[in-house]
């Protein structure tokens, strides 16, 4: 029989219909369900043990002992070490985004030579290091001719770097700027030595000048710590806060009073406060007591008003609230953590000497002995240095940038870039392509904080003897590098010269057992507190003589860099699982917002939204503004942490840099390079 | 709107935020988005189509000089007794069933018509306008606890719900009760890294947990409370200006309308 | 037009003719149940693909050595369950090559002693949106959901759907829900999905 068109038919209607009554079409379309649900370029989940491995997160300034969390053995969160008595459970918000910092685009992948203007190539491990040891060689014994810059003030690594130029016949080891430079030359001023603490779970009322001890100065979660103690949720508070400073920022949201003061009139406000103290009855048995009382006698309300514009009543209140308190502490310091000068210090500890509490409130630290021998850092700072280098005042041959990044963190961050560009051969040791590394002549990748062993000693601010150890979370780096300590060491090596170990891991171990602690027990997350030394401390009544009076000047404005911890630092871009953070009243697509009052943004001109140009010195930089009313009165304050001309698409030319209008002047009678009182100039564009 | 609707449990776990300690630093931000595997955004200063699953708001009190006054507001989901989100949802893909009380939202099942986004009044709910890709090898770095969402579906806060069956299946194996957890052993990412402790959570039905009585405390209160979705989400501030904010005078229209949460 | 039309009408009527004696509705029933055989035996047949174990794990040699279940698939502290093995385990055994099968051979040369991790292929596999507590379900025999290979010799095919990617004992919603519903424990989705 043969089959017709209509039999064909048939058939085929037949098998639809016999089609549906097997599970071909139900099944597919479940399958078919199911399979548009886990598109191939979803990510996949990781699966495993979940554990938890202490660690020490040096990616902020002040280091955080924390957990990280790995899942198969793969890192993938921080969390709090709650055995730690220093960070005790919390972390900060850039530590918190470590795991994933890991993974950043911007890290530097292998070994990396420059072949030309922005190019590099990747090179072997071998060749790096031989092209190193070949370059520091030619220059051995040469004074003068090697230096390096960190910005790493904890670690024992600093020691190896200076322990190394030692032996290469130098000594410029110059530290990045920092409060703790600035802190220890005023503790000089006021005839004593060491590193300053500050005992801030100790206090009952804790004045912070300039200082934003709950978001970016000192050892900001300890901080966080000792103020959250006092303020128990649902019941009364145990201690009292007072932030006098340029900006309502994110320590003066919770603090219980915020006096907006201008950032350079923080000695005046705090001499303006010695005066109220001592006019109520405080006494010094300091030997300059009696210089320092008709010294602040000066700087009456009415003065203090003009410095500040803040009225008389408040610092009475304030003078008031002071003298009520059993254990009052004044932090000073600038509020983006450095610039400030050393009189500003010591405007600020004199009120702890004037209350009587150096010692109990405000301690000196003993200085650490030291596992490799040398020197130490020099009595410049990398700002001071590149400036000699860029008169020609200083010549280096080669320099090694080790955590540092001051190509984008100094003042007038142009010329300092520029400045490096006068040294032959520089080398960085960096874990990412930062702005310094993109100018370097040999990049030598440096692990992340889990990749490697490295240290935190007195973290500046801390009130004790402190110091914490990290091991490695991971067997293995990510990325094909190598620990800077280690490097260095095997280059000593080569070199001929003997620093007494090859691995960073025996440095710290040996830096531990100087100290007297426990290395295992400090690498399983543990903490060494050694105690404060005593010491008395004078008012430094000769140096505060020469507080310049302050003048507010109504064609320029006082420029305050704002810190905010989760948006990076000097030397990590922000991360990209903080972006989420920044507020498109901060960042909107490329434009920065700096921010001012309605009244400040009147007299000059602006309004909300207003795209203008910030110049200082020969540098500026663009931007758009936002009022905030928390800003003091002829106050421009700009972010800190954006302009990045290196790193990733993440942040790469968002915004803009404030270094590069800090201008830098000569602290009188100190001797120091100042900037946290650079004005500016706004001009709508 | 009637508060007979609200779901009651045995369990109820609640968050109480105190505002008064809350610095803003934004640490509870990124630890969300770890635990959450929220892909980052290149221009994330859109925030139109960014993922924020708790929002760090910026309050102030309008003043200026030594009188202003600013105040930092998390917003994680508030897992209201009554979600407005849940009844509008045309494919059942968000519900509050489970003991516990937390509002869930089931990726799979959405079909990103955002109905439920424009019902919540607390915008705690994100569209996912982009496929989550991560930068190479970040992917790496992924949190086991939440699956990763396609484009097009809608997500939002659960309180770190895996957290929760992670406590139950240590209760398990510990011979507990996973009913029956004790404080602090079930605490979502941003509560357990909050630096100044400003985030405290547990069951507020529960005498034994400490948010039982914070969230009874006298300044206490919730956000919108007006509208009677009865949010498991507590804040507490001293400050009078802060708490006025928090019903956006939705009362009366006008500010500082009386009010007492039920 | 008319004309057209009747010529059309012509044929149709012609094709009518033909058609006569042609089956009636055999070549439908033919369709059909050619339809349902190939719908029930072929169609599966095509849907999967079949997959072999990296290394033939004899669960039958192992027990014979009197190992328990819970020596290999064990809960951690945790309250999570390890699921397989990872080589850390095998290893503690194998390290070396101890016996004389030769698949032992190759998990020791291919993967444990080169620190790679056998891929196993996992028959119930469940996609990241589930989170599964096997501790919850203790009380449950394995074999309920799992194939029941604690007597084998060789593991048992796997089957991945072509179609979804799915391992085809992958159990679906349907299945846990109906247990949870006859057993009264809540079909919240939250009970299930992460």
């Amino acid at each position: 029989m043969g089959l017709d068109r209509r039999g064909f038919v048939k058939i085929v209607v037949g098998g639809v219909a016999g089609t549906l009554f097997t599970p071909v079409i139900w099944k597919s379309l479940d399958d078919v369900s199911i399979w548009s649900q886990n598109w191939p370029w979803i990510p996949r989940l990781n699966t495993g043990e979940v554990k938890a491995k202490a660690a020490l997160s040096k990616l902020c300034p002040a280091g955080c002992a924390v957990k990280v969390k790995t899942v198969g053995g793969l890192p993938f969160a921080v969390a709090g070490n709650t055995a730690n008595p220093m960070s005790k459970g919390g972390v900060c918000p850039v530590c918190a985004a470590g795991a994933q910092l890991m993974y950043s685009p911007a890290r530097v992948k292998s070994p990396l030579k420059k072949v030309g203007e922005g190019k590099f190539e990747a090179i072997k491990w071998e060749d790096a290091e031989a092209l190193l040891v070949e370059k520091l060689g030619v220059l051995k014994g040469q004074a003068g001719k090697i230096a390096a810059i960190s910005g790493d003030e904890t670690g024992t690594a600093g020691e190896v770097i200076s322990g190394l130029l030692g032996g290469l016949g130098n000594a410029g080891y110059y530290m990045m700027p920092s409060e703790k430079f600035v802190a220890e030359k005023g503790v000089k001023l006021m005839g004593g030595s060491g590193q300053p603490g500050f005992d801030i779970a100790g206090a009952d009322l804790v004045l912070m000048i300039g200082a934003d001890a709950l978001d970016s100065w000192g050892p900001t979660v300890a901080n966080q710590k000792a103020f959250a103690a006092t303020r128990p949720t649902g019941a009364a508070a145990t201690a009292k806060f007072v932030y006098a400073g340029p900006v309502l920022n994110h320590t003066a949201a919770v603090s219980d009073k915020f006096l907006p003061v201008p950032p350079q009139a923080t000695a005046a406000f705090a001499l303006g406060l010695a005066n109220l103290l001592i006019g109520a009855g405080a006494v010094s048995s300091a030997s300059d007591f009696a210089e320092y009382k008709a010294l602040a006698a000066k700087h009456t309300v009415e003065e203090v008003e003009k410095a500040t514009g803040l009225k008389a009543e408040s610092m009475k209140e304030l003078a008031a609230l002071i003298r009520a308190a059993k254990a009052p502490l004044v932090i000073a310091g600038a509020s983006f953590g450095q610039g400030a000068g050393a009189l500003d210090f010591v405007a600020g500890a004199s009120l702890n000497v004037l209350l009587g509490r150096v010692g109990g409130g405000m301690t000196l630290l003993p200085a650490a002995p030291r596992a490799v021998g040398g020197v130490g850092a020099s009595d410049k700072d990398a700002a001071s240095f590149l400036a000699e280098v860029s008169t020609g005042k200083a010549a280096p041959g080669a320099l090694i940038v080790y955590a540092a990044n001051p190509a984008y963190a100094l003042p007038q961050a142009d010329d300092m870039a520029k400045a490096l560009g006068n040294i032959a051969f520089k080398v960085s040791f960096s874990t990412y392509m930062d702005e310094t590394a993109a100018l370097c002549d040999l990049i030598l990748p440096a692990p992340h904080p889990f990749e490697r062993y490295d240290d935190v000693l007195n973290p500046y601010g801390v009130a004790k003897p402190t110091y914490l150890v990290g091991a490695p979370v991971v067997k293995k780096p990510v990325m094909d590098c190598k620990d800077p300590v280690d490097v260095l060491l095997g280059a000593a090596g080569k070199l001929g010269l003997t620093l007494g170990f090859e691995t960073y891991a025996d440095v710290i171990k040996a830096k531990a057992k100087a100290l007297g602690a426990d290395f295992d027990a400090l690498a399983a997350g543990g903490i060494w507190n050694g105690e404060p030394k005593g010491g008395a401390l004078n008012l430094g009544a000769s140096a505060l003589a020469k507080v310049a009076p302050v003048t507010l000047d109504s064609k320029t404005l006082a420029l305050a860099p704002m810190s905010n911890q989760a948006y990076g630092s000097a030397t990590l871009a922000t991360p990209p699982a903080n972006l989420l953070a920044v507020r498109n009243t901060e960042l909107l697509g490329k434009d920065l917002f700096v921010q001012m009052s309605a009244d400040t943004a009147k007299k000059a001109g602006v309004a909300e939204g207003a795209k203008v140009k910030l110049s200082a010195g020969k540098g500026e930089m663009k931007a758009r503004v936002h009022l905030n009313e928390g800003v003091a009165p002829g106050t421009v304050a700009v972010l800190m942490g954006f302009g990045r001309s290196a790193w990733d698409e993440f942040t790469k030319g968002k915004g803009d840099n404030v270094y590069k209008i800090l201008t830098v002047s000569d602290e009188a009678g100190t001797g120091l390079k100042v900037w946290a009182g650079s004005t500016v100039t706004v001009a709508k564009i | 709107m009637s508060h007979g609707a609200t779901k009651e449990f045995k369990v109820t776990w609640g968050m109480v935020i105190d505002l008064d300690k809350c610095t803003g630093c934004g640490a509870c931000m990124t630890a969300c988005q770890v635990e959450n595997n929220i892909a980052p955004m290149v221009d994330a200063s859109n925030k139109l189509r960014t993922l924020s699953w708790v929002l760090v708001f910026e309050l102030n009190n309008g003043k200026s000089g030594a009188e202003a006054e600013v105040a930092y507001l998390p917003r994680p989901c508030m897992q209201c007794g009554n979600p407005a989100c849940v009844p509008v949802c045309p494919v059942v893909a968000t519900e509050k069933n489970e003991e516990g009380g937390i509002v869930s939202q089931i990726y799979p099942r959405c079909i990103g018509c955002r109905y439920c986004m424009a019902a919540c009044p607390y915008h705690a709910r994100y569209f996912n306008w982009e496929d989550p890709i991560f930068p190479k090898g970040m992917e790496k770095a992924l949190s086991p606890s939440t699956s990763a969402r396609p484009r097009g579906v809608v997500e939002k806060c659960n309180f770190c719900h895996t957290r929760f069956m992670q406590a139950k299946e240590k209760a398990r194996q510990e011979g507990g009760k996973p009913n029956e957890l004790a404080d602090g052993a079930y605490m979502p990412a941003c509560a357990e890294i909050c630096p100044t402790g400003a985030i405290s959570f547990g069951d507020v039905k529960n005498k034994e947990h400490k948010v039982f009585d914070l969230a009874q405390g006298k300044d206490a209160f919730r956000l919108l409370e007006k509208l009677g979705l009865n949010p498991q989400v507590y804040y507490v501030s001293k400050r009078e200006w802060v708490r006025k904010l928090g019903d956006n005078y939705a009362a009366t229209g006008k500010p500082g309308a009386a009010k007492k949460h039920s | 037009m008319d004309q057209k039309l009747q010529e059309l009408w012509g044929e149709v009527m012609e094709e009518k003719k033909q058609c006569k004696g042609c089956g009636g509705a055999l070549p439908f029933l033919i369709g059909f149940v050619a339809a349902v055989i190939a719908g029930w035996v072929l169609f599966p047949n095509l849907l999967y693909s079949k997959k072999v174990q990296p290394v033939r794990f004899s669960h039958k040699i192992h027990q014979e050595q009197g190992m328990e279940c819970d020596s290999c698939h064990a809960f951690r502290d945790d309250g999570s369950y390890a699921g397989l093995p990872k080589n850390e385990k095998c290893q503690e055994c194998h390290a070396d090559v101890v016996g004389s099968d030769p698949a032992e051979k190759v998990y020791v040369e291919q993967y444990g002693q080169k620190g790679k991790e056998v891929p196993w292929l996992i028959y119930q596999k469940q996609p990241d949106n589930v989170f599964f507590s096997h501790n919850a379900h203790k009380e449950i025999e394995c074999g309920k959901c799992h194939l029941d290979v604690g007597k084998t010799d060789t593991p048992p095919v796997y089957y991945e759907n072509r179609l979804s990617g799915y391992s085809k004992q992958t159990m679906k919603m349907w299945q846990c829900e109906r247990c949870h519903a006859e057993k009264a424990v809540s079909n919240a989705c939250h009970v299930c999905h992460k």
